[in-house]
């Protein structure tokens, strides 16, 4: 157990060292700066999303950094597994690319017995492997995108596509459609997006972690997708924004809700996020976001806990880190390419905390930032 | 059970203790294996009882697989892995029997012998995802620029061969199933091979018959059984297969006469889907299908059993 914490602990430390690199007024590392609580001494145990968790781990290392009595372990086993092991009450937190639904919370105990707040942010591209264009020349719209998907536009030189794409010479070649196989919160924020936008796709397939593809090919994770279009003459499909700056791959300038053509970046994901206002763990989709600089394939990624905690240490030491990771933690966000919340979803998270107990009393004492 | 004294007891008390410590040691042993069989079997029906009581046996010739709407079927996923184990077979029978018969027949070339017989023992020692690794990144690139063009080219004019070859699909994913269970198919055919008598295939000889004739008329049937038995180990283990298949097969619910077409296998659906599938008609869906594929496990060694069963039967009626 030990030598696989240190491993997981050795590990984290590379992408800390990464973030370090760009962090300008980094809190006192022995008082933990302002408005931050110094926790009780206590061992944590999350599971749940892949999609989120290198932030997670980049953010668990720095706290244990900052206050070396909390320990917290993160085990990315996947959205549905996360939530199962929360509602087995077999680890502290769980988390999820889609919150909690009413049957879940049922099996919870309740609606009113879990507190679900949005953690981070991030967006998909659209990744292609096309002879001769170049990065970000390839312009997609949602109408192309869906065409695509569906299965009604098979070839590059499809003229909806060269509707869009004038001074793009596009080839003669079939479309090679990848998608991922494994359930996932990237497909499910993907076929959310494709629902927003397209009746046809609303209708014929709908949205989900895991769908009844029309066409294409699947790939297990998100490396593995980006892999197969690598490897693919012709072929397209959805990755998160993280994967593709990390292996540069090419991709596609999406037409958002505006009308502008965005390439996908976590500034677009934090726009396209403070144009929604009131989103809560049943009102949480944030794609084909109005606003002209918004990414259109947006989404937040969610932490869950019990609202009456058992043990009093432990919660208190719970809270106070879910607290610093949506305040002080966001700065890890970004070097591993994921986007900060905007303020408002920072202060409904903290009001969210506060309503977490054990015993009766309230565990979080900070104010919400106003 | 117990064996009657033959001298004085007193000596041999300590012995029938003994031999009753190591019959209670063996019997829990053996009782052991059946409490885990069953234990296995009741742990993979329960869950998978939401799914059962709402598809009965119509989720056998569904061919749906909608999470969205939450309707299963497992008719893609049985036809991907028979069709992918029947390539592997098609592909690793031919070619594994000739290797077997070259290292259990060919004594002039005792020279090469033992290191192919090492490197087939190391080949069966290669971990399945380090095998699916190299398909991944090696062989579909060579799938779709070469070997599926060439068979478009060559024998295009049937349906196997048709539509746009991506390199993933059935032909790569029973190509990688072939070069996984050859090890098995070589190894257990080449021993039952020498297992044969030195005097049949003396005589054999001795009464004028070629070395083909040999093993075409004396080797070969009387190997018969356990090439038999080596062939069911071999689909046993295609069937099961998961990792390397996953990687190259191309993940897509259709049922396709193309072998270049996507398709999708029982194991790499549940490895797939598990970890996201949320609600109980969905991972109930997902433990059926392991249902399913244990059933397909044991109709292929109930005729494997039958088979070797009938060739023993007949080979003792002839003689």
């Amino acid at each position: 157990m030990m030598s696989g914490a240190r491993f997981v602990a050795a590990a984290s430390s590379v992408l800390l060292l990464a973030a370090c690199g760009g962090n300008t007024g980094v809190t006192n590392p022995s008082t933990g700066g302002p408005g931050v609580p110094t926790p009780p001494a206590a061992s944590l145990t999350g599971a749940g999303a892949t999609f989120p968790a290198p932030f997670y781990d980049a953010a668990r290392f720095a706290y244990n950094q900052k206050f070396s009595q909390v320990t917290i372990n993160y085990q990315s086993i996947g959205s549905g597994a996360g939530i199962q092991q929360l509602i087995k009450k077999t680890v502290d937190f769980g988390a999820s690319d889609v919150p909690m639904n009413a049957s879940e919370l049922a099996s919870a105990g309740g609606s009113d017995k879990v507190v679900q707040i949005a953690s981070t942010l991030g967006t998909e591209s659209m990744a292609y492997n096309l002879a001769g264009v170049s990065n970000g020349q390839l312009r997609l719209t949602p109408k192309t995108i869906a065409g695509i998907f569906l299965g009604t536009i098979k070839n590059w030189n499809d003229p909806a596509l060269a509707a869009d794409n004038s001074g793009v010479s596009l080839p003669n070649q079939s479309i090679t459609v990848v998608h991922r196989s494994d359930g996932s919160g990237t497909t499910y924020i993907f076929t959310d997006y494709l629902s927003t936008v397209s009746a046809d796709w609303k209708t014929k397939v709908g949205k989900g972690k895991s769908v009844s593809w029309p066409v294409g090919q699947g790939a297990k994770g998100n490396e593995a997708v980006a892999t197969t279009i690598k490897q693919t003459p012709g072929a397209i499909g959805y990755v998160e924004l993280a994967y593709v700056l990390q292996t540069n791959m090419t991709q596609a300038s999406l037409q958002n809700h505006d009308g502008n053509f965005v390439i996908p970046s976590p500034e677009g994901a934090t726009a396209a996020a403070s144009q929604f206002l009131a989103v809560n763990p049943s009102q949480f989709s944030i794609v084909d976001a109005p606003g002209k600089n918004s990414a259109p394939i947006s989404g937040y990624s969610w932490l869950m806990l019990y609202t009456d905690q058992p043990d009093k240490t432990k919660g208190t030491a719970l809270v106070d880190f879910l607290d610093w990771l949506v305040t002080d933690g966001q700065q890890y966000a970004a070097n591993v390419h994921y986007a900060r919340l905007p303020s408002n979803i920072v202060r409904d998270d903290i009001n969210s905390l506060k309503t977490v107990t054990s015993g009766g009393s309230t565990l979080l004492s900070v104010p919400a930032p106003s | 059970m117990v064996p009657t004294p033959l001298v004085a007891a007193s000596h041999q008390r300590p012995l029938v203790s003994g031999d009753r410590v190591f019959s209670v040691i063996a019997y829990g042993a053996a009782a052991l294996i059946m409490l885990i069989a069953v234990i296995f079997i009741i742990a993979l029906f329960i869950p998978a009882l939401p799914a059962i009581t709402k598809f009965g046996l119509g989720f056998f010739t569904s061919r749906t697989w909608d999470p969205v709407r939450n309707q299963f079927g497992a008719l893609t996923a049985i036809y991907g892995t028979l069709v992918t184990s029947a390539i592997a077979l098609l592909i690793a029978f031919p070619i594994g029997l000739g290797a077997a018969l070259f290292l259990a027949e060919d004594a002039r070339l005792s020279l090469v012998r033992g290191p192919l017989s090492f490197l087939i023992e190391l080949l069966a020692g290669i971990p399945s995802v380090v095998i699916g690794l190299w398909a991944f990144f090696i062989l579909t690139p060579l799938m779709r620029d070469k070997v599926d063009p060439f068979l478009q080219h060559t024998v295009g004019f049937l349906a196997l061969f048709k539509g746009t070859p991506t390199g993933y699909g059935f032909l790569t994913a029973g190509l990688v199933l072939a070069i996984m269970v050859l090890p098995i198919m070589i190894a257990l055919s080449r021993d039952v091979i020498r297992a044969v008598p030195r005097e049949l295939r003396e005589a054999s000889l001795a009464l004028g018959a070629t070395n083909a004739e040999t093993i075409w008329s004396v080797i070969l049937p009387y190997a018969r059984v356990g090439i038999t038995g080596a062939v069911l180990l071999s689909l046993g283990r295609a069937l099961g297969e998961t990792i390397a298949v996953t990687m190259v097969i191309g993940n897509t619910m259709q049922i396709s006469a193309s072998l270049f077409a996507s398709g999708y296998t029982l194991p790499s659906v549940i490895a797939n889907e598990f970890t996201e599938a949320t609600g109980n008609v969905y991972l109930g869906s997902l433990f059926y299908l392991g249902v399913v594929l244990v059933l397909i496990t044991i109709v292929v060694n109930v005729l494997a059993r039958l088979l070797i069963w009938r060739f023993s039967g007949s080979a003792r009626a002839s003689a």
